[in-house]
């Protein structure tokens, strides 16, 4: 209806491109420019003061020696990345099988919900040991220790959501003799995304914390292990450049999540 | 009786000694008793009292989704306990999914029925093209008006050919203007699918308007306190409401629901 009553305003909508395009730019340039201020500081602050580089090596010196060791970098990066993407992905299917579990059986909800809580309240890193005295040091016992400090949050979000859906859609369901299974799939799950998504975020960001413990603990390869093995050597310069790597790991696998967010959503958000 | 009630004599739908009572804290409390209202085929009837008598509740027994505690209720000669196919419903709210265009939503009935699309796809435009939102179907429910969204609701209900038409209370949340515009949709297309409705609400002249017969229900527990034929011709318009006889019925059902309505209180 209002589509018939549109009025075309040339002027009106080049101003709010306008003000999309100056919104847009304060966005990306502020952030921008607080992050190199931030790294000018460090830099002339570190210069000025004299430091030894093995405790606060310069900006600049650690990008030096990240491009200088950007083989061992990347060959390290591969097997931290592939066994997060791992150990997110078992979080949710795991994660998701249990909420689904918890939701549906009220049996299982009684027995098991407590008791899932009171797992939760283990900290985590403490136990990460007893994986690798059960699964050895190989990838195994990292995917497990992510899986476990992982899967918390899906089986939350799944459980929440699975419980979001309209009570008045599910009554109407019901007027129609919908199946279980049929409301399963075409209204809670649906209704569950928002919900399973924003668990996934927080999944994914304690999935990568799982492997780099387990990279601590196993001692083998990964970012982890260069980590570890570079800060007891004092190469600090190694160990930030290490790290560097491991926030663009972060940053692209939790873009990920939110990419796929955005694609589902155009389709089942309102 | 109206003409299209008078061509079948047979009952469609028969409420025998209905009563509701609900469980609560240190006993039960009960809301409907003996109900007995028989309803010929291809009938308008309105149910018609004040908030909180128990008539949504009646009207979730018909569409089988509350059990009945005493009486029964049959529907086309089977008895009803369970939602059946060959009911639709509309509810108070539109109940729309929210990820679905309009069009996507009046099918979703064929969807749970897995029956096939392609059949149902030209009856579901010629839905929203009598009901005048054809132009809107590929649009979501966040893009629809409130009246909008009750019509999509409406060929929703529709879209199955069902042989019984339960609404409670459909056009509440509306204002006063989009209510009356979609009072007339409502006849419209109900006059030419023609099946049998029941029609909950708590607005006197919206249920003359529409029915064939006005029920009103009162008392505590609720009863049946007063059961009237609506003798207009069909079709009818809006203007009907300014004739004598139209006011004169809306006096009498004011008045019994009044009269019930003090009884109750004072109790």
């Amino acid at each position: 209806m209002s589509q018939d009553l549109l009025i075309a305003d040339p002027k009106a909508v080049r101003d709010d491109r306008a003000r999309d395009v100056r919104k847009l730019t304060r966005q990306t340039v502020l952030p921008v420019l607080t992050a190199v201020a931030l790294l000018a500081v460090w830099q002339v602050s570190v210069e000025l003061a004299g430091l030894h580089p093995a405790v606060l090596p310069a900006p600049g010196a650690v990008l030096e020696t990240m491009w200088a060791n950007r083989e061992l970098l990347v060959v390290n990066a591969i097997p931290t990345a592939v066994e997060t993407i791992g150990g997110f992905a078992l979080s949710v299917v795991f994660g998701g099988l249990l909420g689904i579990l918890l939701s549906y059986s009220t049996l299982a909800r009684d027995s098991l919900y407590p008791n899932v809580i009171l797992f939760q309240l283990i900290p985590k890193v403490a136990v990460a040991p007893l994986f690798m005295l059960w699964l050895g040091i190989g990838w195994e016992s990292r995917l497990a220790i992510s899986l476990f400090i992982a899967f918390f949050p899906i089986v939350i979000s799944t459980v929440s959501g699975l419980n979001a859906a309209d009570a008045a859609i599910l009554r109407l369901c019901d007027s129609l003799t919908a199946t279980r299974t049929q409301v399963f799939l075409k209204i809670r799950l649906p209704y569950s995304l928002p919900f399973l998504f924003n668990g996934m975020k927080i999944s994914m960001t304690l999935a990568i914390i799982g492997v780099i413990v387990g990279e601590f603990i196993t001692s083998q390869r990964g970012l982890g292990y260069i980590i570890l093995f570079a800060g007891s050597r004092f190469e600090t310069a190694i160990v930030m450049a290490a790290l560097l790597v491991l926030c663009i790991v972060g940053l692209v696998l939790y873009g990920l999540v939110a990419l796929t967010e955005q694609i589902i959503m155009k389709r089942f958000g309102e | 009786m109206s003409a299209c009630s008078a061509q079948s004599g047979q009952a469609f739908v028969r409420l025998s000694k209905v009563g509701k009572s609900f469980r609560v804290e240190g006993g039960t409390i009960e809301v409907l008793c003996n109900i007995s209202i028989e309803v010929a085929d291809r009938q308008f009837i309105s149910i018609l009292g004040p908030s909180g008598c128990g008539k949504s509740t009646l009207l979730m027994m018909l569409a089988g989704l509350e059990p009945v505690s005493a009486g029964s209720i049959e529907i086309g000669g089977q008895s009803m306990r369970t939602p059946r196919r060959d009911v639709g419903v509309i509810f108070q709210d539109p109940t729309l999914l929210p990820w679905k265009s309009a069009l996507e939503n009046v099918l979703f009935p064929i969807e749970i029925f897995g029956l096939p699309f392609a059949k149902y796809q030209a009856r579901a435009e010629a839905l929203l093209e009598l009901v005048g939102i054809s132009d809107a179907r590929h649009r979501r429910p966040r893009q629809l008006s409130g009246g909008m969204r009750q019509r999509v609701a409406i060929c929703r209900a529709l879209i199955h050919e069902p042989k019984l038409l339960l609404m409670d209370e459909p056009f509440s949340a509306l204002d006063a203007i989009t209510r009356d515009e979609l009072n007339v949709t409502l006849l419209d297309i109900w006059e030419r699918h023609h099946q049998t409705a029941f029609f909950v609400t708590h607005s006197i002249r919206e249920a003359v308007f529409l029915s064939d017969r006005v029920v009103v229900l009162g008392g505590w527990p609720g009863q049946v306190v007063l059961d009237v034929a609506i003798p207009f011709a069909r079709p009818r318009d809006l203007n009907i409401g300014e004739s004598v006889d139209f006011n004169r019925i809306c006096g009498e059902l004011r008045r019994a629901i009044a009269e019930n309505h003090a009884r109750r209180v004072a109790d």
